[in-house]
């Protein structure tokens, strides 16, 4: 995306609204969706603050759900993000996000200004309160340092005790400002009866602190002289750098997600009815409305082009990263960037509609669904966390009759070293960076369970029509009557085919408006009027020719028909591409061969799979020998044509018994049930409305040559969150036993646990970075 | 060394005026943004 030319300037409202305010549908529908085929269920999109791990999702949705009328609730503890379904009959939005807040965790509305401040506020208040830490963490070591290099005797003890004074009271912030948080929300778990990350963490600097202020201000007391205020700082200061860049992390992917829902303009340049201009906020836009659009700024509603010529940036959108060129009559799309002139264009699609606001819903679907192998990991955590909190009371409780300053420190080594963000982040984080990455090159990922399931795939189905070939048919071929000249019999048909929206009407008509541009016979052509057209559905358009000016043509004999041979009483031989015929009252006039154009880079996509060991094959519905000659072009061995979408089930069915791991690939339109059958499945997204597609995965660009990257990133993927699953185990295993038996200080415990969820979100984020094309 | 006993407090002080230089800092914004600022020159107006 070329940023440079990009500046948002936005003025965003400071306060909040009251709850009450959203339960006016107007306010809702901002921030919700109704439910297809239920009326009056909505679905809403909600950012939760206050969530800190993935215990508190499971918390979320308990206390939603007890909220009658609330239905399905869907919460992401990645992304923070929810998805609430509710009925208007029932309740109302401040009712349920009323529930949430009783819970302790702040409900605010997606999509709208209020979330994105909230979410700088909190990006504010994490760097400040990681600032202090570590700021106070760097004195704190400092009045440490000389107590650890002096030889006794070398520092008088009133030095000595200046020196804890001085780092008691640097402490201080640290404790009640910069660990707050810790303290609140473990203290609210507990009295939801609940334990959370938070718990082990808030107790062991607890406990820390008393032991340590204890040993600074009476020294002969029960805890000894011992102070560990270095260790304690340093703890919080590490805790924080990771939740800071758990929250860079997020924001950066659940982020990707962000960057398309901010692509939107507030407001727009509207022609009002006088001709003038207006400034107006883009939720007013209404279909037919005329804006303009100034280079640099994005799009703010779907439209056809009215005047200007310019260039169009749509990379996020579909993955095209080359800019686009964009004239009277094109299409411009929601969200994506005008680069070069002013457009004016005729808004015809806006809000919910918007292919922008379609792929943002599916987006949203995507960050809230959980895979697998996340909800494995979530189920270990807890019973985890158990074993860890009991664990290290044994051990202050056995070791308290030696020395109870000791005993506590060992259990403060045991809390604070265990790590389950390791092991709840390990694969949440990983895949929404991947989906966050994929998204950036036009894949869509709807379910990030099809990342896992893509990983393992052995066989990849192709459907042909609309998938390996292009939508479109090309002209291949023109045999007519003698006395009829090629260029006459297009001509004739081109006049019945431009009225009709069937794709060999299309293939027809844009040919011989291409032969006409050709010869500068534009305005003959666009002015030839046929009369009492009629089309028949999946046979042919008839119609009469109105007044011919060229006088050198053929006149057709009475009403001229297009399409099938049947539709045309014409007896065609069986051939292994399309046809359509040209006749009028007297017989047959022209034979039109069609040809399916292969997409330029189908066969260096199938060529990629078999070279890297997959089974690749087509099923298609069309006749077997079109199929069989696609195979060929491509290099594929195994086609099967004539197939209903039932066939393709059952062959489909019988890949997967003999124990294969199938994606399908097709358009996404009338492959649904085979595409929800596969065990992974690929729509091109130009087919189908986005919406209604069934497929895991959507190639918005539609160019197949992104599959081969996007299957390597998915095992990249994988390979990650193994790791990282792999890694939290370990060292979990590891070092929760050395804890116990009282051989790691608190502050190499605390290095530790920073140090292990490090690792994790850094391994994540390597797969945040784009897809390698090879 | 009894100047230590002064410096200690002393350093304690500052470390406390510094945080409030960052306060100021984050909540001005100055750390968001950051490609912001080298960008601006290349704006029209």
């Amino acid at each position: 995306m070329s940023t440079v030319f990009i500046y948002r300037d936005r003025m965003l409202p400071n306060t909040i609204a009251p709850l009450s305010l959203l339960d006016d549908p107007q306010e809702w529908s901002t921030f919700s969706r109704s439910v297809r085929m239920q009326p009056h269920v909505w679905q809403s999109s909600v950012v939760f603050q206050g969530m800190h791990c993935a215990a508190c999702a499971i918390a979320i949705e308990d206390a939603l759900r007890k909220v009658s009328g609330v239905g399905a609730v869907q919460i992401s503890g990645a992304s923070h993000r929810g998805l609430i379904e509710w009925s208007d009959r029932q309740t109302r939005p401040s009712e349920w996000m009323a529930a949430a807040m009783n819970a302790g965790y702040r409900v605010v509305p997606a999509n709208d200004g209020i979330a994105n401040e909230q979410r700088r506020s909190d990006a504010r208040q994490l760097l400040w309160r990681w600032g202090v830490a570590g700021l106070c963490m760097m004195q704190v070591m400092m009045y440490a340092t000389p107590v650890y290099l002096s030889k006794p005797g070398d520092i008088s003890p009133e030095m000595v005790q200046l020196l804890r004074w001085a780092s008691w009271v640097l402490s201080l912030p640290v404790m009640f400002f910069s660990s707050r948080h810790f303290f609140a929300s473990a203290w609210h778990d507990m009295n939801q009866s609940r334990i959370s990350m938070d718990l082990p963490v808030a107790i062991g600097i607890g406990v820390t602190f008393i032991v340590s202020s204890w040993g600074s201000f009476e020294p002969s007391g029960p805890f000894g002289g011992e102070v560990y205020f270095d260790s304690l700082t340093m703890f919080v200061f590490f805790l924080l750098t990771g939740r800071w860049l758990e929250l860079r992390l997020r924001h950066r992917t659940a982020g990707a997600l962000e960057a398309v829902m901010n692509r939107l303009p507030d407001s727009v340049n509207r022609k009002t009815s006088g001709g003038q201009w207006e400034r107006i906020a883009i939720r007013r836009l209404v279909i037919g409305d005329v804006i303009q659009i100034l280079p640099g700024e994005a799009i703010a509603a779907d439209g056809t082009v009215l005047e200007g010529l310019s260039q169009v940036d749509e990379a996020l959108l579909t993955g095209e990263s080359r800019p686009l060129s964009r004239g009277i009559g094109s299409t411009v799309i929601a969200g994506s960037h005008n680069l070069s002139s002013p457009l004016l264009v005729r808004v015809t699609q806006v809000g919910a509609a918007t292919r922008f606001a379609q792929i943002v819903a599916l987006m949203e679907s995507a960050s809230v669904s959980k895979p697998e192998i996340a909800l494995a990991a979530d189920r270990w955590a807890k019973p985890f966390l158990w074993f860890v909190l009991l664990s290290s009371l044994g051990a202050a409780v056995y070791g308290w009759p030696q020395s109870p300053a000791h005993a506590l420190m060992v259990a403060v080594a045991v809390l604070v070293v265990t790590c389950p963000c390791a092991l709840s982040l390990a694969a949440p984080a990983a895949m929404l960076a991947s989906a966050g990455a994929l998204a950036r090159s036009g894949v869509l990922v709807r379910k990030l369970q099809g990342l896992q399931a893509l990983a393992s795939i052995d066989t990849v189905v192709f459907d042909k029509t609309g998938t390996l070939t292009q939508d479109a048919f090309a002209l291949a071929d023109v045999q007519t009557r003698e006395g009829l000249g090629p260029a006459q019999a297009l001509f004739w048909a081109a006049a019945l085919a431009r009225h009709s929206l069937h794709p060999v009407s299309r293939a027809l008509s844009a040919a011989s408006r291409q032969e006409a541009a050709k010869n500068h016979q534009l305005a003959e052509w666009e002015s030839l009027q046929v009369n009492s057209m009629q089309e028949t559905a999946g046979e042919g358009v008839e119609g009469e020719i109105g007044h011919v000016s060229q006088p050198n043509l053929y006149v057709p004999k009475g009403k001229l028909r297009l399409g099938s041979g049947r539709f045309c009483g014409v007896n065609l031989a069986e051939a292994p591409f399309l046809r359509a015929v040209l006749a009028d009252e007297t017989g047959w006039l022209a034979t039109f061969e069609l040809q399916e154009e292969i997409r330029s880079d189908a066969r260096e996509t199938v060529q990629a799979f078999i070279k890297q060991g997959l089974h690749v094959m087509i099923l298609s519905g069309d006749g077997d020998a079109a199929v069989q000659k696609v195979a060929q072009a491509l290099g594929i061995t195994d086609a099967r044509g004539g197939c209903s979408p039932q066939a393709k089930l059952v062959a489909l069915q019988k890949l997967q018994s003999q124990g294969h791991q199938v994606a399908m690939v097709g358009d996404g339109l009338n492959d649904g049930p085979v595409l929800a059958g596969a065990n992974v499945s690929f729509a091109l997204g130009q087919a189908a409305p986005l919406a209604q597609s069934k497929a895991d995965f959507v190639l918005l660009g539609a160019q197949l040559g992104v599959l081969v990257p996007v299957w390597a990133h998915s095992r990249l993927t994988l390979r990650v969150v193994h790791q990282n699953l792999a890694w939290a185990a370990i060292y979990n295993a590891t070092c929760v036993p050395l804890a116990i038996l009282g051989c790691l200080p608190a502050w190499l415990a605390g290095l530790g646990m920073a140090l292990s969820s490090l690792c994790v979100v850094f391994n994540a984020l390597r797969l945040s970075t784009d897809l390698k094309h090879n | 060394m009894a100047i230590l006993f002064l410096l200690i407090p002393l350093s304690v002080a500052l470390v406390f005026v510094i945080l409030a230089g960052l306060w100021w800092a984050i909540y001005r914004g100055q750390f968001e943004d950051i490609e912001a600022e080298g960008e601006r020159i290349l704006r029209d107006d």
